[in-house]
């Protein structure tokens, strides 16, 4: 597979979720929380879409790009991104703080709105026991907004 | 970690079939592998089907939309060809289900072949009158969708391949509304209600009503389909509505289980069928509404 932007090769076990394999490769943002597809901590970017590395076969990954966060501590829409959840103090504990990220990463990325019922949307796989949302979803919109030239 | 001794690819769906009954030991197809993950049920090979050339969604020249079975579920929700046939009720039931992640990799096909009673795409497309396409190693043969499910966790294929669903092109101007009642969006249905009218010059020609959750596999109330069939628009009145949706809760064979209870279950897909046979008649407006509590 491609792991964020460079060829990578690694024997797996034919039966592996891809959660598994990538924490393997030491990308240790991929965090393992409930391993049924519900709670988004492990989420990361299979060919640019978000998914849930944990019900994702690592197999599947076979001739694909995959990007975790490690991948995009360098990208500009990441950093904007960071910037504002530190500044609105949308971490607490952080457990879900990547998951949470590369799923907001990707709505962005898309050009999705900054309207707070379609954030809220993406935002459906990402489970969050601290901060109830309210600070992350202000950092998104905020950053959507601007990505958008000032319209959300 | 799921102890499986081999994962192939297919690149045809014909190769697909073939590699199944290869052997040795037990096979399975795996798509998004959403289900698969969470119930990893002792199989010993899987057979991947996302290269398999049945991802792509197309209309044909008559007008008939072709859904391959592969095709995910994140895809249907956006893609223009889905979004503007029959007003969009198969996008908006996809983007009620699961939920965003899930999506990117969940596909059509994974959630009719998993056969759940609850299976959220098969209400709609029940009612939308699909046909599925089915791939032996050297035939391929097509069968309503409405004959498709057997019983919970079974369908017709046995170790044949899902390939597509085709919708006619009539049902793309039905008149559509649906409902998936659950707890929260990412949660199982507890009931789905599937309306699809085919009006024209203010008849109804042909009613569907399909439901989801309330029997051993999705369902048609065809009883209650043909209450309403045949009746002008301008005449239909609320109490012929109301007759159909008793007649729809009176098919229905829900069961109690941890999530509703079967007299809860019956008396939802009451008032659901009243409400969205209403919708689809009147608020020209086809948008699946998902929601907890019921007023
Ligand atoms: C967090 C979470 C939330 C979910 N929420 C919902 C929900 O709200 N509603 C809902 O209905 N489901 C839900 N699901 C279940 C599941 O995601 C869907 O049913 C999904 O569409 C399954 O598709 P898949 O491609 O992942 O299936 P897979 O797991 O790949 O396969 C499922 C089954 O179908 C078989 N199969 C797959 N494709 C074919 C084919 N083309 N031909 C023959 N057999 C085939 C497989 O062998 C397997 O038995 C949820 C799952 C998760 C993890
Ligand atoms: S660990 Fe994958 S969704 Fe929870
Ligand atoms: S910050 Fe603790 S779970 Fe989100």
């Amino acid at each position: 597979m491609e792991l964020n932007g460079r060829p990578q090769t690694c024997e797996i076990a034919p039966g592996a979720n891809l959660l598994h394999v990538l924490r393997e490769l030491r990308q240790f943002s991929v965090k393992l929380g409930c391993e049924t597809g519900d709670c988004g901590s492990c989420t990361v970017l299979l060919d640019g879409e978000p998914v849930n590395s944990c019900v994702v076969a690592a197999a599947r990954a076979h001739g694909h790009q995959v990007t975790t966060l490690e991948g995009l501590l360098d990208d500009p829409l990441m950093k904007d991104l960071q910037a504002r959840m530190v500044a609105e103090a949308a971490i607490q504990c952080g457990y879900c703080s990547p998951g949470l990220m590369i799923s907001l990463y990707a709505h962005i990325k898309a050009g999705g709105s900054a309207d707070e019922a379609v954030l809220r949307e993406a935002l459906t796989g990402n489970l969050c026991r601290c901060t109830g949302y309210v600070k992350p979803l202000a950092a998104a919109a905020a950053v959507a907004t601007e990505r958008r030239g000032g319209t959300s | 970690m799921w102890d499986l001794k081999e994962y192939r690819f297919a690149a045809t769906a014909q190769q697909a079939v073939s590699l199944m009954r290869q052997g040795p030991g037990k096979g399975a197809f795996i798509a998004g592998g959403t289900d698969m993950f969470l119930y990893p049920a002792g199989c010993d090979f899987v057979v991947d089907i996302n290269h398999a050339g049945i991802s792509d969604i197309a209309r044909t020249p008559g007008g008939d939309l072709f859904l391959g079975a592969a095709t995910t579920l994140h895809n249907l929700a956006i893609n223009p060809l889905v979004t503007g046939f029959a007003g969009g009720i198969i996008s908006e039931a996809a983007a009620h289900c699961g939920n965003r992640p899930v999506r990117s990799t969940a596909t059509v096909g994974g959630n009719l072949c998993n056969a759940l009673p609850s299976a959220d795409m098969a209400p709609v497309l029940l009612a939308l009158d699909a046909t599925c396409y089915i791939a032996d190693e050297e035939s391929q043969e097509s069968l309503p969708l409405a004959d498709f499910f057997v019983g919970p966790r079974v369908t017709v294929l046995e170790d044949r391949l899902l390939v597509g669903l085709a919708l006619p092109a009539d049902a793309g101007s039905r008149s559509c509304a649906s409902y998936k009642l659950t707890r929260s969006a990412e949660d199982i249905s507890l009931v789905q209600v599937a309306v699809a009218l085919d009006i024209r010059d203010g008849r109804i020609e042909t009613a569907r009503i399909a439901l989801g959750a309330v029997a051993p596999v999705p369902m048609r109330a065809v009883l209650a389909e043909a209450q309403l069939a045949g009746q002008t628009v301008a005449e239909i009145n609320p109490d012929l509505i109301a007759d159909a949706a008793v007649i729809a809760a009176g098919e229905c064979e829900p069961r109690d289980d941890h999530r509703a209870s079967a007299e809860y279950r019956r008396d939802m897909v009451r008032v659901l069928t009243r409400r969205q046979i209403t919708r689809a008649l009147f608020e020209n407006n086809t948008r699946t509404e998902t929601g907890g509590t019921v007023a």
